[in-house]
């Protein structure tokens, strides 16, 4: 028979490339060993950063010899996915970058990061709730080093603001003023998504906090005194509706790219949005002027002041099956330092919070400095995404039906309490 | 001469499973173990990544009274449906007309052929993503055309609009497809006989009588099987939703479909979200199989009595 020595030659052909393909790949991490240095992999989600990122991790190989850090961005959008499997397998990275509050509850509640204040790390730069953003609901514990904040404010574009003879809005009344003129100019007054609804619940806040009293309503919430049905609150949603006028005609279907391109081509005068707009704007229109202001209190207001909602956005943690712990903490020490803050907010042009770091970039700091005077925070995205369904869900979805005529603001209050009273439980 | 043997006779086991176990081990891999990892999954509570303790059908219970998770699988169950029956009724449709009108044109039919099943060759993202840009309300070409010759009172958001965006999805969806179910209907009128077609005509038949009385009944086999097909797409339906309407299903969750639900639950989940998307898919695999295995047994018992 001639076959059968071919038939063993396929089969065993056959098994050789089935283990080749089963095989986990080379591990970046624990090749690092290799000569007499140690590599750390750096994971973040930020491919926009790579040129960065070399920038400052040169600044710490210089001063840390035999320790090289690559960093290894992916996309965004399946990070979080490919985060949770590289920690829970071999390949991970040393240090990675973690979304915050809600966000980092699945890794720590699986004890695949590294509890920091146990390891020494000093943090004492960084602001006590600034770090609430890194910790874990269950334990407390500090799982990442928070290093970049984000504030909501309205951009405008000093040029067709001075062209209609505009200021800076100082009252309500003033703004609503300012939207008026800028539409019977026929400029369209915000450049606004309704259809990506993630940017729906930051812009009830942007433009609505003071009115349900910001910090103090969040005490009370988490207190169990007050729930997202109460007057001020429902109130608050429906302020919503004396600015909606003046978003873009058929604003559900404009999506987010088109309401930025709205405003970089200067056919829209104001963008409600935040600190992480910038880099982008100023990218797409270098010519573009901008100015920022925060959104004053509207009629009725709990708190009687304009305040600029802001939260963390990221943080660097170590993952606990790293093998090079060692360094990798070290690392993670350097990043709470206000001489890595300082990098972070002038080669990213995001708002580092640790103490001491200023912005090189003028809007930037003054959106830093609007934060800093009046801040209160993005109240769902900090509190409310630690159970599903999660807090900004719930009210995109409610204000997205608003702007159709599909729901009123108690409905879209009753919504979000009964969603978030599944699982939100208040402190006693 | 002896006479040419058909190949009946099957080949030696070796051969055989030579040539099934690539198939087998790729099929067990990527089809039989995931299924099973899933419904095992969806017994467990989860952290993350980390299992946690067995809680039995708790995450399948979980699917149907979490708000609003239980109001929005509901929805995208029905849109599923209205996809389904949409498809059947306007691409479908629409590609049998097409193979019935070029099946009788030799020069032509090919050109026809290719040309409306080209649009396969493009992901069903980038279709999506280049009809909303030409569905955009502002810098959109659609507007933008009927504005131009003075039909404004027809421009709208097309896709920002909860009562029209399903609709166009389906439209696209068929403009994309339509090939698919003119080939396979192309491929069963060949096959039947012009004899009888020419035989309805002496008999005094129109073309229209001929074609409800002769062809169609005989097409029975090639639409049961387009049928079955479309239902399984139309329940599968994912990549072009998410192009449109974003993981949410946007305009307010009018693009929702069982497959973003799952995408959500699975990816935008919070701490438990394995043992409730596995939950989901088990539910999802078991209801489109078991509706594919009823519907091709009628089906077969169907073609068994034409012939």
């Amino acid at each position: 028979m001639k076959t059968r020595p071919m038939l063993g030659i396929v089969t065993a052909g056959l098994g050789v490339a089935l283990l080749a393909a089963c095989a986990p790949s080379t591990s970046t991490s624990d090749g690092g060993e290799g000569g007499d240095g140690t590599t750390l992999t750096v994971w973040s989600w930020r491919t926009e950063d790579v040129d960065e990122y070399e920038k400052i991790f040169d600044a710490y190989e210089a001063d840390h010899e035999g320790v090289t850090v690559e960093f290894k961005p992916y996309v965004a959008t399946e990070y979080n996915t490919i985060l949770s499997t590289g920690l829970s397998a071999e390949g991970g990275p040393d240090v990675a970058q973690l979304r915050a509050y809600g966000g980092i509850q699945p890794l720590c509640e699986a004890g695949r990061l590294v509890e920091l204040e146990a390891e020494d790390v000093d943090v004492s730069a960084i602001p006590e709730d600034v770090q609430q953003g890194a910790r874990c609901e269950g334990d407390g514990g500090l799982y990442g080093v928070p290093f970049a904040s984000q504030a909501l404010v309205v951009f405008y574009n000093k040029a067709i603001f001075e062209a209609n003879g505009l200021e800076e809005p100082e009252t309500w009344d003033e703004l609503m003023e300012v939207s008026r003129t800028l539409q019977d100019a026929d400029v369209t007054p915000y450049a606004v998504t309704g259809k990506d609804t993630w940017v729906l619940p930051m812009l009830h806040d942007l433009f609505t906090a003071p009115r349900y009293g910001g910090p103090e309503f969040e005490e009370a919430v988490q207190a169990g005194e007050k729930d997202f049905t109460d007057a001020d609150y429902v109130a608050s949603i429906e302020t919503m509706d004396e600015v909606t006028p003046y978003f873009p005609e058929d604003v559900v279907g404009v999506d987010y790219a088109t309401a930025q391109t709205l405003f970089t081509s200067e056919k829209a005068a104001m963008y409600p949005g935040g600190s992480f707009e910038l880099a982008f704007f100023q990218q797409q229109n270098p010519d573009l002027d901008l100015g920022v202001f925060a959104v004053p209190p509207p009629p009725g207001s709990v708190v009687n002041e304009a305040m600029t909602p802001g939260w963390v956005d990221a943080s660097w943690g170590v993952n606990a099956d790293s093998p090079n712990q060692e360094e990798a903490m070290e690392l993670v020490t350097w990043m709470a330092t206000p001489e890595f803050g300082q990098m972070v907010s002038d080669e990213l042009k995001q708002l580092n919070p640790a103490e001491g770091v200023t912005a090189e970039d003028p809007v930037l700091q003054e959106i830093s400095d609007l934060h800093n005077a009046s801040p209160t925070p993005y109240l769902l995205l900090q509190d409310f995404r630690y159970g599903e369904p999660t807090g900004t869900d719930l009210m995109a979805a409610g204000l997205q039906s608003m702007l159709l005529g599909d729901a009123d603001a108690g409905q879209v209050s009753a919504d979000l309490q009964k969603g978030i009273a599944q699982w939100f439980e208040p402190e006693a | 001469m002896t006479p040419r043997r058909r190949g009946r006779q099957a080949p030696p086991l070796p051969v055989l499973l030579v040539f099934l176990t690539p198939a087998l081990l790729l099929y067990s891999v990527f089809v039989v173990y995931p299924l099973f990892s899933a419904l095992q999954y969806s017994l467990f509570d989860w952290a993350g990544t980390a299992r946690g303790p067995f809680v039995g059908i708790d995450n399948f219970t979980g699917l149907f009274t979490t708000f609003p998770l239980d109001e929005q699988l509901v929805r995208a169950f029905g849109h599923n449906v209205v996809f389904f029956v949409g498809t059947m009724l306007i691409q479908n449709t629409l590609g049998l007309t097409f193979a019935v009108v070029l099946y009788k044109r030799r020069i032509t039919r090919r050109i026809f052929q290719t040309l409306y099943t080209l649009p396969y060759l493009v992901s069903p993202l980038v279709v999506g993503y280049l009809w909303v840009l030409m569905l955009r309300p502002q810098f959109g070409l659609l507007n933008a055309l009927f504005d131009s010759v003075g039909l404004e009172s027809l421009s709208q958001p097309w896709l920002g609009d909860p009562d029209t965006a399903l609709p166009v999805v389906i439209l696209i969806n068929a403009w994309q497809w339509v090939g698919f179910p003119m080939l396979l209907f192309g491929a069963a009128l060949a096959g039947i006989p012009e004899e009888y077609d020419a035989a309805a005509r002496v008999d005094g038949a129109g073309p229209w009588r001929a074609f409800r009385h002769i062809t169609l009944p005989l097409l029975t086999p090639a639409i049961g099987t387009v049928a079955v097909l479309t239902f399984i797409g139309s329940f599968n339906l994912f990549a072009l939703a998410y192009a449109v309407g974003g993981s949410q299903g946007a305009p307010a969750g009018s693009l929702d479909v069982l497959g973003l639900v799952f995408y959500r639950t699975a990816f935008e989940g919070g701490v438990n979200a394995i043992g409730q998307s596995s939950a989901l898919a088990v539910l999802m695999f078991f209801f489109i199989f078991g509706i594919a295995v009823v519907a091709n047994r009628y089906l077969r018992r169907r073609e068994a009595e034409l012939t």
